[in-house]
Formats: structure tokens, C-alpha cells, sequence
């Protein structure tokens, strides 16, 4: 049996009880959270040990939360699935290790991962996606998934997960780690492997240029496209000098997307690989990307977020989800949401998670957050970060 | 094809494909601004649509049984779910500076002090080009975030502020139009504090006159059944001895007649002395005049004057050794009628024989108490409340033992509180009475010897 259940208060204390009332008596294996980034960690962690025992708790910071009763982002959000039954209780692995070398923990995790799952089991990954606040440096994703990979082994693996954020603004992340809240830090929820995942990944962002080659990138840091600073040919095509505080407003409106597979097929949402810009450096002509994945000869296009497009695919993959778990054994519905999707960033007229509170079959419990990076399967392959997309996935038994 | 028309046809498709690529881009680049100027628009009229809906749900606190104290907290969660912002505070005004009433948000932090912004302006926002002068500097260090917005109402002291730890929250810096949104937020803030507050005194007042005509209209009865019975002992006595009275008295009943009628009258008198300083507290409470004076003449002159009566009942009165240094700041007449009104209530209902305490303490802290201990009838823990109300025991008859109109008490508990002190009582039935009188440290002094 699993639970879930959501509250919003400005005392943590208040939003546990909360919570805690809403999920009813018996004291859970263990709690999945997802709190937002105003609550003081430490005093929500107490409140959970003292609603429900020394039950492990995993999960962390969210800039938000997306529930049946209600979503929002204003940092007040708590929302709690409690697992009940030890047949569906994910087993966890942990590693603290992402500030020295992001690579290196994630191929720590990955190897806990590969001794306590089977091929082809659902693995839930979260993990602070803020290495720093000030200058901002991320946890890439990408290096996290790719040293998963390399410590997990040959053997095909379910990946969901998403990175975690304190707020919009990529102040800051923190987990809860089943013993402590802590910074630097990944969770790997290993799900048993009669429990399967049903996935939808819902996107928003078409091409608005030809192909252009990435001809100097650092890391993260595209200098040139087409021989050309990238600063410059996206300035031209929107038209605005960026720099100063308007560096940050690109993140809203242009991401680099890679095309994968046949590049003149038509359109396909599901074919791209979007990368958001994390600002602009007027003084390098350089963009910097929220991931470190696309290298030098990488053939990108610049990407519109389109907030019409948005809203589609998500009533599209929610449809999508509806039908893949018709008449199964639905366990519940997880809701991995990119925070700039969130009206207030996108400028959405609609909230696409209510789309997805709405929408989603009302048999299935439902919890989101707002995350910072989203971690699903891409393409029939292995899972991808992915940027500016919500990733609803339905955790179900086997049939 | 020959080569020269292949490099012609070749050239021509290099041309078509350069025109399309920046057709594209150029369509693309168009879109690309449609788009961000869409969500612009969107994110201008959210604007807009935040300060409605936060009214909208500001007002539906109104609806809900808090209490104007109550309404910050929420008020301010709405607020920063519609502003998006990472804390925010209200405050009031107190004298010269600002205390701040409710806080919420990332590492808020209500500041002890007092915070003083010597000119308060009405509105105010911070950007990363506001010079630090004292006012953003005094701003600024409310909620210890660098970008802030401020709004202040002047006629009713309530101001609200905003904090951000970055300038480009949600991309957007606080600017010039986020005027509306605060001001907005305040003025439903102030106006629904306000009609809390009114609807709490009104609720406050309709139960006190309540109160007020249920208390009046028991005493009216009660006062009614005391003053009958001595004045029937009067009336029958006196038509008894009246001339041509069917009775002849003896001589010896007649001198026993006056004298039930010489206590009847005693009686009512005592009642309506009772009535009259009651009614009259109101006015004796503001004019009080307190003076230091010694601690144990004042207790041993008013020891002196209860003496008189308890010797009549056979009880003794002890009070312990007052140091002669110790000063009381009191108004000379009214305290001693409160120390004469706890002795009265010992000595009646003390048994003869009996001892009634006077015990002088110093309190931790600093203060003076002041303890009358009986070993009387006493009155059960739940009677206590009643009997330092006025017109409340009268009618009880396990209190009823306190005599007079009963206002003894409530006189004493009003007295000793517009000294700034406290009446405790503590008492069980068949064990007695303590009646302490706590004075505050700031009436309390030992004199120095020059």
C-alpha cells in the first residue's frame, strides 16, 4: 500500500502534521519527500521523525509541489508518499560524494545501484542539483548520469528522476539522504522488479533556426556556433542585447536542442535533447548551458519554448499515460516537473501541472515536484537529463 | 548534363539553400520574439491578475473565526505565493521606530530590537543600481535580503516589505510597477485587520454588556432578598414596640427588639457603604495617589484598626517582622482599605480562638507580598473566581460567608491592580483563606541610610 499526501504552511511543523493526518495511522517503511525550499530542512526532518518514528526518509528540496489537493511553487509546499508494503518498497542507495567529482559519485551510486537491482528495474535518482549559489555553479546532470551509467554496468536500467532546487531561481538544493539532510548528494530509490513505470515525457520547444555546429565549447560553456560567438547569433535572433541581469531572462526564452537520429525528419518533440541556458557572458561572447553534454562538432538548433506546444504535449503524454495503465495495478503517479515550466517563469496562461492534477487518471495517487533537471529514458535508449520538460511516470505492479 | 550547366544547377541550389536557411532563421528569429514578447505580455498581466487574485483570497480570511493577530501569517503566505518572492514581513509602527509584527520566508529572522527608519517612505524597491544610502541600508537589513519592496500606510502605522536574495527573481527585478502589488497587499492587509479588530470589540463589547446585564439583574435580586430581610426585622420589630400595637413588650424585649433593629440597620448600612465604593472605584481609580511609605507602619496601623474587631470574635491577629527599611510605593488611603478588607474577610470568618497570619515577603525578582492567612471556613477553588468578581456571590451560598454586599474582594483585586500588583487567592473548604497581595518591583524600595 502507498500513500500520498500534500500540505502547504509556512510551519514546516504544521505542513508535517499535516501530512501526517492526511496519510492516516500504521507507521510507513518509508517516506519519499518533497519539501519546499522555505522550510528550514532540519526542522521538517525532526517533524517527520516525530509524526512518524524512525521511519527513513528520502527525497529532498522541490521548488515545488504537485498534488491532487493542490500544486504551487511558493516554497511552503510538503509533499509525502509513504510506502506501506514491503513488496513495492523501494530499496536505496546513497553517495555524498558529487562536490569533489560528479562523474566519480555518480559511478559510486551506480555500482550501489547494480548490487541491489535486477535488469530492467525502475530506479528513481534525486540529487541536489546547486553546487554552488554564488557565482551559480550546477550539479551537471549529465556527468551524474553518465558516471550512473558507467558504475551501473551493460545491463538495462529504468532511470527516472530529476535534479533537486530550493526555489525558481536556483538558489539552492539539499537531500534527504534516509538518515540526515545533507548538500552534494544523490538518492537512488530501487523499486523491487515486480513494480514497472509507465512514462510520458512532455516537452514545449521547437526548432526557430537551421543547424548550426557547435565550433568551441568548454564544459558548459559554448563560445562559438558556426565559426561565430553564440552570444552574438542568439542576440540576433532575438533581436536584444543580453547581458547584466538580462543574461538570466535567456534561460526563458532560447535553449540549444540536439536533434537526434535522422536530422531532416520531421518534426518530432521526442527526437531533441534541450539544453536551457543558464546565462549569458557578454564579456566571453558565450553562452553557458545547464549541462555539459554537447561537445565541439555537436550540431545544435536554437530552440523556442512555445508555451501552446507545452500545453499539448501534455495533454498529449497524460492522455498517453492514462492508456498505459488501464486496467493495471497502478501504484501511483510521479511527476517530475521542470520549474520553468511553471506559469510564472513560461508565462503560460494555463498551469500545465494542473493539466496533469486534472488529467491524470483519479484512481492513481499523484505527487510532482518542481525540479530543476528531469532524468527519464530517451529515445527506446538509456535515460537522458532533459531540460524543459515534466516527466510523468506511473509506478505500477507487473501484470 | 554537361559540367558547366551542372556547376549552373549547383550554384542555383547553393542559392535556394542559403535563401531558405535564412528565410528560416529569419522566421525563426520572428517567432522566437512573438514568443518571448507573448509571455512577456502573459507575465505583465500576471501582474495584474496576482493583485486581484491575492485579494480575492485575502478578503476570504475576513470570512474565518482568526483573530486580527491571527490574519498576518496567511496574509503573508498569499503574499508570497503570488509574489514569488523569498520572504516578507509586516510591521508597525511603535513610537519612533518599527517592530515587526509577522515574518515568514528563507531564513527570516525577526529582529529583537526595534528598527528605526526615521523617515518611512511610502514606497520603496531596491535594484543592484540602488545607491546604499541609509534609507535602502535601513530597508534592506529588515528581512537581511539585498532586494526589497516596501510599502508603508502612514495613517494607520503598517508597512509591508518584500525580500529577494536575487535581483532577477523569476527573471524580473522588483521595479516602479510592482507599486500596485504591495500597496495592494497592505491596504487588504490593514483593511481586514481592522475589520477584525472591530468585529472582536464589537463581539467584546456585546458579551461585556451581557455579562454586565446578567451580573446587574442577579444583584438587583439578590441585593433586593438582602435588603428586605433587616429591613422586615426593622419594619416588624418597630411595629412591634410602635404605640398601640397589639403586642405589649416587656421591657426586657423591647431593649432586645432595638438592638436587632440597631443590627439590621448596622447592616444596611455596611451594605450600602459597600455599594457606594464600588461605584465609586471608577472614579477613585485614576486618582490615585501613591507616596513611598514605610512598609510596617502601614501594615501595623491597619493591623491596629482590625484589632478592634477581632478581639470582639476572639481572634488574634499576627503579622511577622517587616524590615523597617522597606519602602512601598501606595496610595496611603486606598491600600490600606485593601489590607483592611482582606483582614475584615479573615477575622469574620475566622473561629474564635483562632489566628489570622500577616506575612510580609520579599519576591524573587524584587517585589513585596503582602499574605492574610485564615484558618476559617474557606471556599471551594472554583468559588474563588466568582468572589473577586463584583454581584457574582451574593446569591451563593457557599460564598455568601463573605458578608456585606460582597464587594470586598472585588474592591481589593481593582485597588491592588491599579497599583500594578495582583490578588491571588488560594483556598480549600474547613482549611482557610490566603489572600496575597504582589506589588511589582517598581513599588517596592529599602530605604537608604543617609
Amino acid at each position: 500500500m502507498i500513500r500520498v499526501a500534500y500540505a502547504k504552511h509556512s510551519d514546516p511543523g504544521m505542513a508535517v502534521r499535516s501530512c501526517a493526518a492526511a496519510l492516516g495511522p500504521g507507521r510507513p517503511e518509508m517516506l519519499l519527500v518533497f519539501c519546499g525550499g522555505k522550510h528550514d530542512p532540519f526542522v521538517v526532518r525532526s517533524a517527520l521523525r516525530q509524526a512518524f518514528g524512525p521511519v527513513p526518509v528520502y527525497g529532498g528540496s522541490a521548488a515545488g509541489a504537485v498534488a491532487r489537493e493542490g500544486f504551487g511553487y511558493s516554497g511552503f509546499e510538503l509533499g509525502i508518499i509513504a510506502f506501506h508494503d514491503p513488496a513495492v518498497t523501494p530499496r536505496c542507495a546513497t553517495t555524498r560524494e558529487l562536490l569533489p567529482d560528479e562523474r566519480a559519485g555518480g559511478a559510486a551510486l551506480g555500482m550501489r545501484v547494480a548490487e541491489l537491482a535486477n535488469a530492467d528495474d525502475v530506479v528513481l535518482l534525486f540529487f541536489d542539483s546547486v553546487a554552488q549559489a554564488s557565482p551559480l555553479r550546477l550539479h551537471p546532470a549529465s556527468v551524474i548520469v553518465d558516471g550512473f551509467h558507467a558504475g551501473f554496468g551493460r545491463r538495462p536500467v529504468c532511470l527516472i528522476g530529476g535534479g533537486l532546487l530550493t526555489d525558481m531561481n536556483l538558489a539552492g538544493g539539499w537531500v534527504f539522504d534516509g538518515e540526515e539532510v545533507v548538500k552534494h548528494a544523490a538518492v537512488a530509490l530501487v523499486f523491487p522488479s515486480s513494480v514497472r513505470a509507465e512514462t510520458a515525457v512532455m516537452h514545449g520547444c521547437r526548432p526557430v533556426s537551421t543547424f548550426m555546429e557547435i565550433t568551441r565549447i568548454d564544459g558548459a560553456e559554448v563560445y562559438e556556433l558556426d565559426g561565430r560567438p553564440a552570444l552574438t547569433v542568439i542576440e540576433r535572433m532575438l533581436g536584444l542585447p543580453l547581458g547584466g541581469s538580462r543574461g538570466h531572462e535567456l534561460t526563458l526564452t532560447a535553449t540549444l536542442g540536439e536533434k537526434q537520429g535522422d536530422p531532416f525528419a520531421p518534426y518530432d518533440e521526442n527526437a531533441y535533447v534541450n539544453r536551457l541556458i543558464l546565462r549569458a557572458n557578454p564579456e566571453t561572447g558565450s553562452v553557458t548551458l545547464f549541462e555539459q553534454d554537447f561537445a565541439h562538432g555537436t550540431r545544435v538548433q536554437i530552440m523556442s519554448r512555445d508555451n501552446s506546444l507545452m500545453l499539448e504535449s501534455v495533454r498529449r503524454g497524460v492522455e498517453e499515460i492514462n492508456r498505459a495503465v488501464a486496467r493495471t495495478d497502478a501504484l501511483f503517479g510521479l511527476y517530475i516537473d521542470c520549474a520553468g515550466r511553471g506559469s510564472a517563469r513560461s508565462g503560460a496562461p494555463v498551469e500545465e501541472a494542473a493539466l496533469v492534477q486534472m488529467g491524470l487518471d483519479p484512481g492513481v495517487p499523484l505527487l510532482g515536484f518542481y525540479s530543476g533537471v528531469e532524468i527519464a529514458p530517451f529515445a527506446e535508449g538509456r535515460s537522458k537529463p532533459l531540460d524543459w520538460t515534466g516527466v510523468l511516470t506511473v509506478l505500477r505492479r507487473r501484470a | 548534363m554537361s559540367d558547366g550547366a551542372q556547376d549552373i544547377m549547383i550554384g542555383q541550389l547553393e542559392r535556394e539553400l542559403a535563401y531558405y536557411r535564412r528565410e528560416c532563421n529569419d522566421l525563426g528569429a520572428r517567432l522566437l520574439r512573438l514568443q518571448e514578447e507573448q509571455s512577456q505580455t502573459f507575465r505583465e498581466a500576471r501582474r495584474s491578475r496576482t493583485v486581484a487574485k491575492l485579494i480575492r483570497e485575502a478578503y476570504r480570511l475576513a470570512d474565518g473565526e482568526l483573530t486580527p493577530g491571527e490574519i498576518g501569517t496567511p496574509m503573508l503566505e498569499m503574499i508570497i505565493e503570488n509574489a514569488l518572492c523569498d520572504g516578507a514581513a509586516l510591521l508597525e509602527e511603535d513610537g519612533e521606530s518599527f517592530r515587526i509584527s509577522h515574518a515568514i520566508g528563507v531564513g527570516v529572522e525577526v529582529p529583537s530590537h526595534p528598527i528605526s527608519i526615521p523617515s518611512p517612505p511610502e514606497f520603496f524597491f531596491t535594484t543592484a543600481r540602488t545607491p546604499i544610502e541609509p534609507l535602502a541600508y535601513e530597508l534592506t537589513s529588515i528581512l537581511r535580503l539585498p532586494y526589497v519592496l516596501w510599502a508603508y500606510d502612514k495613517p494607520t502605522g503598517r508597512a509591508l516589505i518584500l525580500g529577494n536574495r536575487s535581483e532577477s527573481n523569476v527573471s524580473r527585478p522588483f521595479e516602479a510597477g510592482d507599486q500596485e502589488l504591495i500597496e495592494g497587499a497592505l491596504s487588504v492587509y490593514i483593511d481586514i485587520m481592522l475589520r477584525k479588530q472591530a468585529e472582536m470589540e464589537l463581539r467584546g463589547a456585546k458579551s461585556a454588556a451581557e455579562r454586565a446585564s446578567a451580573a446587574r439583574a442577579r444583584f438587583l435580586a439578590t441585593l433586593t432578598h438582602e435588603l428586605r430581610t433587616p429591613l422586615n426585622a426593622i419594619v416588624g420589630y418597630s411595629e412591634m414596640m410602635a404605640p398601640g400595637s397589639r403586642y405589649d413588650p416587656s421591657p426586657a424585649d423591647r431593649g432586645r427588639y432595638t438592638e436587632m433593629i440597631l443590627d439590621a440597620a448596622h447592616y444596611l448600612l455596611k451594605l450600602a457603604d459597600g455599594i457606594l465604593d464600588y461605584s465609586y472605584l471608577e472614579q477613585v481609580l485614576p486618582s490615585l495617589r501613591p507616596e513611598w511609605l514605610q512598609a510596617d507602619k502601614v501594615i501595623a496601623n491597619t493591623v491596629a484598626v482590625a484589632a478592634g474587631e477581632s478581639r470582639s470574635r476572639e481572634v488574634a491577629i499576627a503579622a511577622t517582622e517587616v524590615d523597617p527599611a522597606l519602602e512601598l510605593c501606595i496610595d496611603p488611603v486606598r491600600f490600606r482599605q485593601v489590607l483592611h478588607n482582606l483582614l475584615g474577610n479573615a477575622v469574620k470568618f475566622s473561629p474564635a480562638g483562632s489566628i489570622v497570619e500577616v506575612i510580609t515577603a520579599c519576591a524573587t525578582g524584587g517585589g513585596v507580598t503582602v499574605t492574610v492567612r485564615d484558618t476559617g471556613a474557606g471556599m471551594r477553588p472554583e468559588d474563588i473566581p466568582r468572589a473577586l468578581e463584583p454581584f457574582q456571590q451574593l446569591d451563593h451560598n457557599a460564598v455568601r460567608s463573605f458578608g456585606g454586599a460582597g464587594l470586598g474582594l472585588p474592591i481589593a483585586k481593582r485597588l491592588v491592580e491599579a497599583h500594578g500588583g495582583e490578588l491571588l487567592i488560594e483556598s480549600q473548604p474547613g482549611l482557610g483563606t490566603s489572600a496575597t497581595v504582589s506589588l511589582p518591583p517598581a513599588r517596592v524600595r529599602l530605604r537608604r541610610e543617609d
